[in-house]
Formats: C-alpha cells, sequence, structure tokens
C-alpha cells in the first residue's frame, strides 16, 4: 500500500513536470553550509572544509540528480520528454501528421465500427441464465441436405426423456397469429412453448406466473411481452387476469415477461403453451437444452446422435436420415448473420493492415529526410535504443490520435449502420449497437498493436546505420537514391491487398446486379399486396373462406384504379421453400415411404394473367374453377420437366393428402412459367398450384395482390378499408407493393455489395495514397538526377514515362499477388451470398484495369513534378 | 580501527526513523551526524544516499518534511516522524531483533557442530 501511494506520488510528479522545480538545490547547499561550518570549526581552511564536506555527499549534481530520480519515475520522466518533443515534431509536419493519422483513423474506425456491431451480436451474452449452458438442437435430414430443420413432438419427448447430457430440454416454435384486445386486432409475432421453456432458459415472467404443463383440459393462456403489455395495458399488474384474442379464441393473461426479453431475437409479443400433437412427421419444433454440469457439446452430440439413431430402427417411416445437430443457443441465434459478420470483420481488418503499411511507410520516408537530425543527437551521445524509443513516442502518438478520432468515426458509423440493416437482420443484440467499454478496450488494443506494426520496424530502419556515415550521408542530399526496398515491398503488399478487396468487392457487386436483373418471371410493376391472416377457427370450413375470398375479391375490384385482383397464397420471393408429399396416378412413387415432393401454392382465377405470367400449355385457374366443380391444378414448368419428362403433363391426375385419412384427386389443367418462388438466386422448383376456391388445405396465411391503374402505393388505405368491409375480424398483417418485394428481396447481397464495395473502395483509396508517397518521395530523391537527364536532353515525356515505369512496376507486382490471394479469397464468398461465382475473369480483369488506372493516376501527378524539374536550380542545390 | 562497514541497504531507512524518534525533527546534516556518532564512527555514510532515502521516506508518508530554522539561525529543511512513521520503527526494529537472534544463533558455536 505505502508503495504504491510512493509510486502514485512519483508517476504524478513525473506526469506533472514538477521533478523539475523542486528545492533539491536549496536542500543540498544548507546541508553544506553545516557541513563547512563545522569543518572550519575543525580547523580546516575553507577551501579545504568545502571539498571534504562535497566528497563526504558524493558530488553535489549526482546527489541532486539521485534525489530527482527518487522524487520522480524516471521511466515517465523520460516518456514526457519524449511526448513533448513528438507532438512537437509532428505539428510542424502538419501534411505529413495529418496524412497519417487520417489514414490510420480510417483504418481504426472502420474495425471500431464493424466490431461494436460484432460485439453486439455475437459477443454479448444473450439475455438468459447462464447462456453458455444453453445449446439448440436441431434435426438433421442428410437427404434433402437440412442441417437446421424442426422436430416433431413426439420425437422432442422422445430427446427429452432419453437424452443424459442435458439438465432440462424445452421446445418453441414460431406463431404469428391475430391477437385481439379491446381497441384492435394485429398480426403479433408469438411463440408456442413447453411449459418447462422460461426454466430451461432461466427467465421467469417479471409479474404473474409462467406456464403449468399443459393438460387437454387445460385453460386457455397466455404470457405478454413487456411491450406489448404496456402499449395495450399501460403497464398496470390488473392486467393479469384478463383476456385478450387469440386467432378469435380468448386467452387469459397469467403472466408478463421481463422488459426486452426474446428467446432468439425475435421480438416476439405473446407465448403460448405448447399443446400436444401426434404427428411424427410435422417437424414444427426448436429444441433447446441445457446441458449439464461438466457435459462436453460433444459428448451430447454422441448421446443425441444415439437416440437419433435408436429412434431411426425404431420409426423407420418418420425418422429415416434424421439427424440431430447441436449448436450453442449464442451461434444458433446470430447463425443467420455470423458469417457475414466475420467477413466485414475480417475485410475491414485488411484495411488497417494497409492503413499501417501506409503509415509505416510515411515514417520510412520522413526517417529518410530525418537522418540528419538522428545523427546529429547520436552523435551528441544519445543511445540508440533512446533514439528508438523517441522515434516510437512518435508512432504512439500518432496511433493514439488516429485511434481517438477513429472511435469517433465508429461511434458516429456503427449505430447508423445498426439502424440500417436492423429490419433485416433480426438477431438479438442488433438494436442495442453502441460503443461501450468492450468496443473501447478493442479500439486501444487494435490502436497500441497497430502502433507498434508500423512503428518498430520503421524505428529501427532509421537508426540501421553507423552515424557517421548517416552525417555524410546526409548532406550529400541529392545523391540519386531509389525509395528503400522496405518502402517498395509495403506499397506492392497493400496494392496486392487492395486489389483482392477490390475483387472481392467486384465479385459481390456483379452477383447483386446479376441477382437485380435476374427476369424473376413475372412483372412487378403496378402492383400493391396484403398479406392476410384468416383466424382458422371461423374459417375452419372451406364456403366460409371461399365466401371471404370472394366478397373481398369483389370490393378490391370495384376499387377505382384496381383493374384485377387476386388471391395467392405464396407470392413470388417470399424465402419460403415449403414442399408437400403427392402422389401420381399412374406412376409408382420414387419410394415406398414419400410421395413426389413440390412446392404447393393456391392462386385465384386470372392471378398469372395480372402477374404478367406466361401460359405455356393449357389454361390457367378460372372462374369456373368453383367448389363443386372438378378440382383442378396448374403446374409450371419445372413440375412438368420434372414430374412428365417428354409427355404432356394436360390431363394426368394427382393425389394430395390432406391428412392420415382425406385425399384430394386434382386434374392437371394447364402449365405456366416458372417464377423465382424463393429467391431470385434461387431456382425455381416444382409448383403445383390450386384454386383457394377447391383446396382442402387450411392455411391462414394468405396473400391478396391488386393490379392497378396508377401509382400502386396509392391504393394502401382503400385496399385495406376494402378487405376490413369484407371481414373486419380478418387482419391485415402487411401492405407493400410488389416492387418493394422485389427490392427487398435483394437487401441482404446489395448490403455486402455495398459494405465489401466500400472497403475496397477505401483500401483503394489508401493503397493509392501509399503509391503516390513513394514515388513523390522518389522524385524528390532523384531531383537531381533528373535535372541532369533534363540538361542532357531527355525530353519531358521520357521523364513522365520514367516515373510512371517506377511506380507500374509496383503495381504490377501488386496485381500479380493479389489476384493469386484474390482467387483464393473469393471462394469464401460462396457461402456469404446466393449466386456468389468466384474467380469470375471478366470481375478480376476491370478490377485489375480500375487499379492500374488508379495507379497511374497516384504516379502521373508526381512525375508531371518530376518532369518540369528546372535543371538550373536543381544543379545548383548541389 | 578495523575498516567502516557500509550501510547496508535497508538498513539506512530504519536508522533514520530511529534517529527522528530519539532526537525529534532535525536537518538531513544533523540525522547523516547523529548516525555517525551513534554507531561510534564504526559506519562510513556516504550523506549523499541520506537524501534520496529521506525522499522514499517521505514519498512513503513514514516522515513530514518543513523548511525552517536551525539553533545557530541557518535555513534548513526538517524531518518529522510521523504516526505511521513510529509504527514502521516498531514493526522493522521487532523484525531486525529476531533477525539478528536467529543469526546469533546460526553462529555460537552448537553441539552438532564438527
Amino acid at each position: 500500500m505505502r508503495a504504491l501511494r510512493a509510486w502514485l506520488l512519483r508517476l504524478g510528479a513525473s506526469l506533472s513536470g514538477r521533478a523539475r522545480r523542486s528545492d533539491v538545490a536549496d536542500e543540498l547547499n544548507s546541508h553544506l553550509a553545516f557541513h563547512i561550518e563545522d569543518n572550519i570549526r575543525a580547523g580546516m581552511s575553507p577551501a579545504e572544509a568545502r571539498r571534504v564536506a562535497l566528497l563526504k555527499l558524493g558530488g553535489f549534481s549526482q546527489t541532486a540528480e539521485a534525489i530527482r530520480e527518487q522524487r520522480a519515475l524516471p521511466f515517465f520522466d523520460t516518456l514526457r520528454q519524449d511526448l513533448v518533443y513528438a507532438v512537437r515534431v509532428l505539428r510542424r509536419n502538419r501534411a505529413f501528421t495529418t496524412t497519417a493519422v487520417v489514414t490510420f483513423a480510417l483504418g481504426v474506425g472502420a474495425n471500431s465500427a464493424i466490431f461494436s456491431i460484432v460485439n453486439a451480436i455475437l459477443l454479448r451474452p444473450l439475455p438468459l441464465a447462464e447462456p453458455s449452458q444453453l445449446v439448440m438442437i436441431f434435426a438433421t435430414e442428410a437427404r434433402r441436405s437440412l442441417q437446421f430443420d424442426g422436430v416433431s413432438y413426439p420425437a422432442f419427448i422422445d430427446w427429452q426423456e432419453q437424452n443424459r447430457s442435458f439438465e432440462s430440454m424445452a421446445a418453441f416454435a414460431n406463431r404469428d397469429l391475430p391477437l385481439g384486445t379491446s381497441d384492435e386486432v394485429v398480426v403479433a409475432r408469438g411463440k408456442v412453448v413447453s411449459a418447462n421453456l422460461f426454466d430451461v432458459v432461466g427467465v421467469q415472467p417479471a409479474i404473474g406466473r409462467a406456464f403449468r404443463e399443459w393438460r387437454p383440459q387445460s385453460a386457455d393462456v397466455v404470457i405478454l411481452s413487456d411491450g406489448f403489455w404496456k402499449r395495450h395495458f399501460a403497464g398496470s399488474p390488473s392486467a393479469i387476469g384478463q383476456t385478450v384474442r387469440i386467432d378469435e379464441r380468448p386467452h387469459t393473461i397469467v403472466g408478463v415477461m421481463p422488459p426486452r426479453f426474446t428467446l432468439d431475437g425475435d421480438s416476439e409479443e405473446f407465448f403460448q403453451p405448447l399443446g400436444l400433437d401426434t404427428n411424427r412427421n410435422r417437424g414444427f419444433l426448436r429444441t433447446v437444452g441445457r446441458l449439464r454440469p461438466g457435459v462436453t457439446l460433444e459428448q451430447a452430440r454422441d448421446d443425441m446422435s444415439a437416440i437419433t439413431r435408436r429412434l431411426e430402427r425404431l420409426y423407420p417411416d418418420s425418422h429415416a436420415g434424421v439427424g440431430a445437430n447441436l449448436v450453442p443457443m449464442a451461434d444458433a441465434v446470430a447463425r443467420r448473420v455470423r458469417m457475414g459478420l466475420l467477413t466485414i470483420m475480417s475485410v475491414v481488418g485488411v484495411v488497417l493492415l494497409i492503413a499501417c503499411a501506409n503509415v509505416a511507410s510515411l515514417l520510412l520516408a520522413r526517417g529518410a529526410t530525418r537522418q540528419q537530425e538522428l545523427a546529429l543527437r547520436a552523435a551528441l551521445g544519445a543511445g540508440r535504443l533512446r533514439l528508438v524509443r523517441q522515434l516510437l513516442t512518435e508512432s504512439a502518438v500518432i496511433a493514439a490520435a488516429g485511434g481517438a478520432l477513429g472511435l469517433l468515426v465508429a461511434h458516429w458509423t456503427a449505430s447508423a449502420l445498426a439502424a440500417a440493416v436492423a429490419d433485416q437482420f433480426r438477431v438479438p443484440g442488433i438494436q442495442s449497437v453502441r460503443t461501450d467499454g468492450m468496443v473501447l478496450l478493442f479500439t486501444i488494443g487494435v490502436s497500441v498493436a497497430a502502433g507498434l506494426g508500423f512503428g518498430v520496424a520503421p524505428a529501427f530502419a532509421c537508426l540501421s546505420k553507423d552515424p557517421n556515415d548517416r552525417l555524410r550521408e546526409a548532406s550529400r542530399s541529392a545523391t540519386a537514391r531509389r525509395a528503400p526496398r522496405a518502402r517498395r515491398g509495403l506499397v506492392i503488399a497493400e496494392t496486392a491487398l487492395a486489389l483482392a478487396l477490390l475483387v472481392g468487392g467486384g465479385t459481390l457487386i456483379k452477383t447483386f446486379l446479376k441477382l437485380r436483373s435476374t427476369p424473376p418471371g413475372f412483372n412487378s410493376a403496378s402492383l400493391i399486396k396484403a398479406d392476410l391472416s384468416l383466424p382458422l377457427p371461423s374459417f375452419w370450413q372451406l364456403d366460409t373462406r371461399v365466401g371471404f375470398y370472394q366478397a373481398a375479391l369483389q370490393r378490391v375490384r370495384s376499387l377505382p384504379g384496381v383493374r384485377a385482383a387476386a388471391f395467392v397464397s405464396i407470392l413470388p420471393l417470399n424465402n419460403r421453400n415449403n414442399t408437400e408429399s403427392f402422389h401420381i396416378v399412374g406412376k409408382a412413387d420414387p419410394s415406398p415411404t414419400r410421395g413426389f415432393n413440390a412446392v404447393f401454392n393456391m392462386a385465384s382465377a386470372g392471378y398469372f394473367r395480372m402477374m404478367g405470367i406466361p401460359i405455356r400449355a393449357g389454361r390457367e385457374v378460372e372462374e369456373r374453377d368453383a367448389a363443386g366443380a372438378p378440382d383442378v391444378a396448374v403446374i409450371n414448368e419445372a413440375a412438368a420437366r420434372a414430374f412428365w419428362p417428354g409427355e404432356s403433363p394436360l390431363g394426368r391426375q394427382i393425389v394430395l393428402p390432406i391428412n392420415d385419412e382425406a385425399s384430394q384427386i386434382l386434374t392437371v389443367v394447364g402449365v405456366v412459367g416458372d417464377v423465382r418462388l424463393a429467391s431470385l438466386g434461387i431456382l425455381p422448383r416444382p409448383e403445383i398450384v390450386v384454386s383457394p376456391m377447391q383446396s382442402r388445405l387450411r392455411g391462414s396465411s394468405t396473400t391478396i395482390v391488386a393490379q392497378t391503374e396508377g401509382d400502386p402505393k396509392a391504393l394502401a388505405a382503400p385496399l385495406r378499408a376494402a378487405v376490413h368491409s369484407a371481414n373486419p375480424l380478418v387482419p391485415i398483417s402487411l401492405i407493400a407493393t410488389v416492387d418493394d418485394v422485389v427490392s427487398n428481396s435483394i437487401v441482404e447481397p446489395r448490403l455486402y455489395a455495398t459494405l465489401l464495395g466500400a472497403f475496397a473502395l477505401l483500401a483503394l483509396v489508401l493503397a493509392c495514397v501509399g503509391l503516390y508517397g513513394l514515388i513523390a518521395y522518389s522524385v524528390s530523391q532523384r531531383r537531381h538526377e533528373f535535372g541532369v537527364r533534363v540538361a542532357l536532353g531527355a525530353a519531358q515525356s521520357t521523364i513522365v514515362r520514367l516515373v510512371v515505369g517506377e511506380g507500374l512496376h509496383l503495381a504490377a507486382a501488386g496485381v500479380g499477388i493479389g489476384l493469386v490471394v484474390a482467387a483464393a479469397a473469393t471462394r469464401l464468398l460462396v457461402g456469404l451470398v446466393v449466386g456468389v461465382e468466384p474467380q469470375d475473369p471478366v470481375t478480376f480483369a476491370a478490377v485489375t484495369f480500375v487499379l492500374v488506372a488508379a495507379t497511374l493516376l497516384a504516379t502521373y501527378i508526381p512525375a508531371r513534378r518530376a518532369a518540369r524539374v528546372d535543371p538550373i536550380a536543381a544543379l545548383r542545390d548541389e | 580501527m578495523a575498516d567502516k562497514a557500509d550501510v547496508w541497504q535497508g538498513t539506512l531507512a530504519l536508522m533514520v526513523l530511529k534517529t527522528l524518534e530519539t532526537l525529534g525533527p532535525l536537518h538531513g546534516y544533523g540525522i547523516a551526524r547523529r548516525i555517525e556518532q551513534t554507531s561510534a564512527h564504526h559506519l562510513s555514510l556516504n550523506y549523499g544516499t541520506l537524501y534520496p532515502a529521506l525522499l522514499k521516506l517521505e514519498q512513503e508518508g513514514y516522515v513530514t518534511s518543513e523548511w525552517g530554522v536551525s539553533d545557530n539561525n541557518r535555513k534548513a529543511k526538517f524531518y518529522r516522524l510521523t504516526r505511521a512513521g513510529r509504527k514502521q520503527l516498531e514493526k522493522e526494529a521487532r523484525e531486525w531483533e529476531r533477525t539478528t537472534a536467529i543469526l546469533a544463533r546460526f553462529l555460537t558455536p552448537g553441539e552438532e557442530a564438527p
């Protein structure tokens, strides 16, 4: 404690410079006076008395120095001197300092900004109890290459009962349902959860209680989110015991979750208890388990795969090829953005490398011009390490200033960036991106590491030579010297890295452009859609559904400005890819346990004509395909090719199982063009379209699409009103133009293309600054040589060619290395965005062209300056 | 006279504290002389080493210093023992006694000694 106090006092004295101003001399003089007096009294002459006293003291200035060292900390004392000196030197070289600091700030800022997002999403623990023990268990199906499939209720119970690795295991599923309070009905994002879920994740309702074990006679209960409770019940505790209507059935509110609780980032508004479901084929549940203490993920994997193998043997029909995939919960909920974030993080890491190379190169150049100063200081007795320390302090000042500026840049950009993508990436944490302690720590760490990285080598390089040589050399300023090898190497490396990033950015931009120009197979102009959610209890019967469809269509079609309208259950580009199994009359099933697979869609009369989807054979769904008429189906070309290759599908019949007992026989009446149903990047799959007026498949979500004469946006409000007037109980979840649907479907590729493109551009600019600096330096060093050449008759163009040639030489080396790196690196982008073509020669060529053009520009400016050298002036400088 | 012993590292602080306890507030020169006198001139004290030691004691809070005037009317910096310094003196003196006792037992010829 005492030692610390003394150390702090000394540190304070060092930093404030107090050590210099002290009463040391007074005290020593007083001491000498006493001693001399005593000595004289003992009979010495005054001179002798003084000599003895000084001798006994051990020298005046030596003692004073020893006291000063004890007073302060010599290390920090020197540091303070170095800092003061560094700041003075850096302020004298404004251009150098600004370039170095801004370059470094851009590199650090990009890293800190992306890190604050990574920190919020990937690093910050989930708001659950001991989240590191939570593991999500997905079903896998090798045949359909599914890694994150759901599990059926009976299989979940088997997992829960048979495993030995988990303390407890819970299941949940998404359920977006119409949620009605006294004032309105909205489609709310909800989840059904097993009764033990809140125990497993270790978060209990803030008020009220959790669910009890579900029984068939259990009353309908619901737990609300804090947000919904505050919005609709004004945060009143009396909400407990009141009812809300979910899918029209009254549910008693038993609890309210704490603020900001979310299971997997979905911002759920309500939770319902999970009921019993005996169907082993309905894999709709996601599973989360809490590992027993001491059980590793590996052991749990072995345990689960033993269970799934047993289930495969017991239930070959439903469990053949089904395994389990165990993923730590934190990784599972961020899985969609994890790879993208890590990719961008490595990209900004490369940008920082380039920035550091730039600063290092600048320092090297400056070191060269400071040879004389350094040589002089060395000659006056400064040790080598002392000089290195001084130079490193200067780098540290640059790093600190750049880091601080970078943190500001990150602080401004990160939250804006996060807000821009929050809607696309529904992951926990994206709302809470901020500059917290972790980000600060990261920025400091990166700045220190990078500061050392760009500072150490130049500092030693500046001092590698004998001071005598340096003094001599520095005075011979006009010696023709090219930039040192180290700087040339740095510039080549920068160019290579920038090229690799440009290729990456170019590849993603090209992928995005290709996606954007992919014909979706339909015409999205002048269309507006409204997503509806039919409350199934009242729409259980086909005739109720048909009644609503017809009423709604009639009202929407009679709106002024509406040309046509139709219902469809899966609008193109909606990211869904669910297939159903069916049989074909007269054809054997492909396997004994499963039928054929296709996407089943419903579309009412006139849908294909309105969407501009071509009819290839037969006809589309028409008004005459009403309830009671023969059940019809329209298939797409992919289905025709897959199921009836080389024959006409028209008039063929398929059997669609509705449930365990009933099935429906449909006759194929037409073939329509393929559309990109799931996303622009995914090729059309076989699709079978039935009429909603005939379909006995009950789906609650459907979409009404209207074609308008003018701007479709203007129809939003009338469309909502028309649907409401047809049935006020049907909630509308989303109204949007189909053009927006198309552009939203490529938001993610666009985001990655924009980010990577922007960072690649930053890298290019930085690399060009580096190259420019090198060539400008080289030109200044060779001024004398150019003077001589001009004097001997060299044309200006010769000089320009000479200098540009030097730059191109470096760029060519960088391009060569960069192309090899890029060829390997672009492969990593394949998993990031659908449709990436790695090693695309067009991209490589275009990017190389851009880089070489930028290089030419960066070298041309100093080359022009070189060519304008006045030979007389250049030679007179000698 | 035998060679004068150099002051051991660490013992100087103890001597300073003891001197201040015995004589009360005193300036550096006075402390130095007193240490030499007490040791009956067996110790050779380089006066220059005393001042960093005093400063260290001050930084540790065991002594405080103040400019004042000496008996013969000369300006000098006087050092005074603090309460913490008094405690530290007791502690160090105890430790020192223990150490010397142990060493003494080692150095006295014992029965087992060959």
